[in-house]
């Protein structure tokens, strides 16, 4: 975490690292110059401003661990992933990768890490999917036999075998996904990166997708996973753990749950008929439930309205009491799963509060 | 060598998946080579005295300028372009991506190109060989390491190209600089002592006018390599020296490239 992540960040939010680290992040920092336009360039040719793509980003992840990377875009995931694949050289601190500084040691760190590239167009689409893998096993050190059983491996893994002898091109996106992967694991990485791989799936094919990576790459193969998302599934269900990535800052980590708990406070929804509002008012002014947007009606005169209830089920409860003795009448009461957007904007909150940004 | 192999068969596939395609472009090839024929026929007579140590026939003379220059052009062109190609389609991050060693990964990309443009000479000189064409066919062996020595000394431009196209995203005017130089100035069309004194100076400087001289007199006149030992030893400074160049271009194009994030960018 950053320096100033760690001093925000509840101490439960940072798991401390037991396992033998994979990818050890410190003070990384990467800057960009920023496009200009002709006029600057002829009226201040040697002037350039900067973006800050990542800041001071400090971090461990553990062998064999599914770490998830959340963030708007533009919060500098991809940026952190190109560092770690030795495409974009960091202008300070060090990344080691298995042991190996991704600055001063890149061809070991390809090695032992493969990004997978999730741009369909990376394969050749006019070329088999066997032969895909075959040019790939050979850039990846593997010949004659073994390269073969390795590719035929790997095809059955993803359930291409059958399609092995087709055109890429005439691949649909999920299989043209589920290939990127096996090309990528030809290289039996020990940490993988993976950039919003299910983005062009559609949701069935999505959710194989990530009970595949679950059970094959992180469970059977022991392999440390990074995984730059925006859906909720992937960050709830497959990481172990998740860093929250602001404007080239890792603002906040741990697990889905331990991120939950601190940054957010718990919302749940009721079904209620009556007034009210009095009791709501009450409810805010003493700081034990807010509503959050606005009432829906629902169908036989119930309304259904959303409460951030900070305490948990005891204050939950409390509020169902509150609503009851004003003679509301409460239908249903239940806790609401947050959402990545609001999960990333909690966080987001937090941070900007407790670092007065 | 079995990775730069892997990155040519898969060129060769790729570009053999487009049957008809193939087809047409041999097809093509061979008919080019008619009009040629007739053409070079009756400037025969004029041109004679001109090419006079070079072969003693104009449709031959041609022919060979034609078909060197097929190479040289995949020689300058083929790295770049894949460059390009690849960064646009992401298939470059993904080759990078690799533990395989940059310098691989070129003769890779360049490789399969550079073959298939030579694959494409050897069909328009077979075809010239049945129209006619006056060559030595035993001389065909001692040719080789001229070509050889033709395709060292041009690739480097193409790597500086691709040096441009890593580091600016654009190849820059040099590759397109040294070929119309070695179209108009290497002897291909005619030889390079008729060019007019002061333009003659340029073609000194284009490697083309070296390999394409030692080529016609080992192919066409049947004399051995030694006999062209000067050209050999133009063509392997030009290789050596423009090969230091270009592999210190390339090297800071890539650190370059990594330090401002645009290795795998278009």
């Amino acid at each position: 975490m950053t320096s100033a992540a760690s001093a925000l960040t509840a101490p439960a939010l940072v798991a401390t690292p037991v396992a033998e680290t994979s990818v050890s992040l410190r003070g990384l920092s990467k800057s960009f110059a920023k496009r200009r336009g002709w006029g600057q360039m002829i009226r201040q040719p040697f002037q350039r401003e900067h973006i800050r793509a990542l800041r001071d980003v400090t971090c461990d992840i553990v062998g064999g661990e599914f770490f998830g990377l959340l963030g708007p875009n533009g919060a500098g995931k991809t940026t952190l992933f190109k560092t770690l694949a030795t495409l974009v050289t960091p202008d300070e601190g060090t990344a080691i990768v298995c042991g190996h500084d991704v600055r001063h040691a890149p061809a070991d760190v390809r090695r032992v890490l493969a990004p997978v590239i999730a741009d369909e167009r990376s394969l050749n689409w006019r070329l088999s999917a066997r032969e895909n893998m075959r040019l790939y096993a050979a850039l990846n050190g593997l010949r004659g036999r073994a390269a073969l059983d390795r590719v035929d491996e790997l095809l059955t893994l993803v359930e291409l075998q059958e399609a092995s002898e087709r055109l890429v091109g005439a691949f649909s996106s999920g299989m043209k996904q589920r290939l990127l992967l096996a090309r990528t694991l030809l290289a039996s990485p020990r940490v993988l990166l993976l950039d919003e791989p299910t983005r062009s799936l559609d949701p069935i094919s999505a959710r194989s997708f990530r009970t595949f990576l679950r059970q094959e790459i992180a469970i059977r193969s022991g392999c440390t996973v990074l995984l730059a998302t925006h859906s909720a599934d992937e960050a709830f269900d497959l990481c172990d753990r998740v860093g929250v990535l602001h404007q080239g800052q890792l603002i906040a980590v741990g697990t889905t749950s331990e991120l939950v708990s601190t940054v957010a406070e718990e919302r749940y929804a009721l079904w209620v008929k009556g007034d009210t509002r009095a009791t709501l008012r009450d409810l805010a002014a003493s700081q034990i439930a807010v509503v959050v947007g606005e009432p829906v009606d629902e169908p036989n005169g119930w309304v259904r309205i959303e409460l951030d209830i900070p305490g948990g089920a005891e204050s939950a409860a409390d509020v169902v009491a509150a609503l009851a003795r004003a003679d509301v009448r409460v239908a249903r009461c239940e806790r609401m799963a947050l959402s990545l957007a609001d999960l990333l904007e909690r966080t987001l909150q937090r941070y900007r509060r407790e670092s007065h940004v | 060598m079995y990775k730069v192999a892997a990155l040519i068969r898969a060129g060769w596939l790729a570009a053999t998946s487009y049957r008809l395609g193939v087809i047409m472009s041999f097809g093509a090839l061979i008919l080019g080579v008619v009009p040629v024929f007739f053409v070079t026929r009756a400037l025969q007579p004029s041109m004679a005295g001109v090419i006079a140590g070079e072969g003693d026939q104009f449709f031959a003379f041609i022919i060979i300028g034609m078909t060197v220059l097929t190479v040289v052009s995949a020689a300058l062109y083929a790295l770049p372009n894949a460059l390009q190609t690849g960064a646009t389609t992401g298939t470059i991050e993904a080759l990078l991506a690799t533990p395989t060693p940059v310098p691989t990964l070129l003769a890779g990309l360049a490789g399969y190109e550079v073959l298939y443009a030579m694959l494409r000479a050897g069909v328009v000189l077979l075809a010239a060989v049945v129209m006619g064409a006056h060559v030595t066919w035993d001389r065909f062996g001692a040719v080789a390491p001229i070509l050889l020595l033709v395709i060292l000394a041009h690739i480097p431009i193409g790597i500086i190209a691709a040096a441009m196209v890593l580091a600016f995203r654009t190849q820059g005017p040099l590759p397109q600089l040294v070929f119309m130089l070695s179209t108009f100035l290497g002897g291909v069309y005619y030889p390079t002592h008729v060019i007019p004194g002061a333009i003659q100076m340029i073609s000194a400087i284009v490697p083309l006018t070296y390999g394409l001289r030692a080529i016609r007199v080992v192919l066409l006149e049947g004399k051995p390599l030694t006999a062209v030992s000067g050209d050999l030893f133009m063509l392997l400074g030009f290789a050596v020296g423009l090969f230091v160049v270009s592999t210190i271009a390339f090297q800071a194009a890539l650190r370059y490239a990594r330090r401002a994030g645009t290795l795998a960018q278009y």
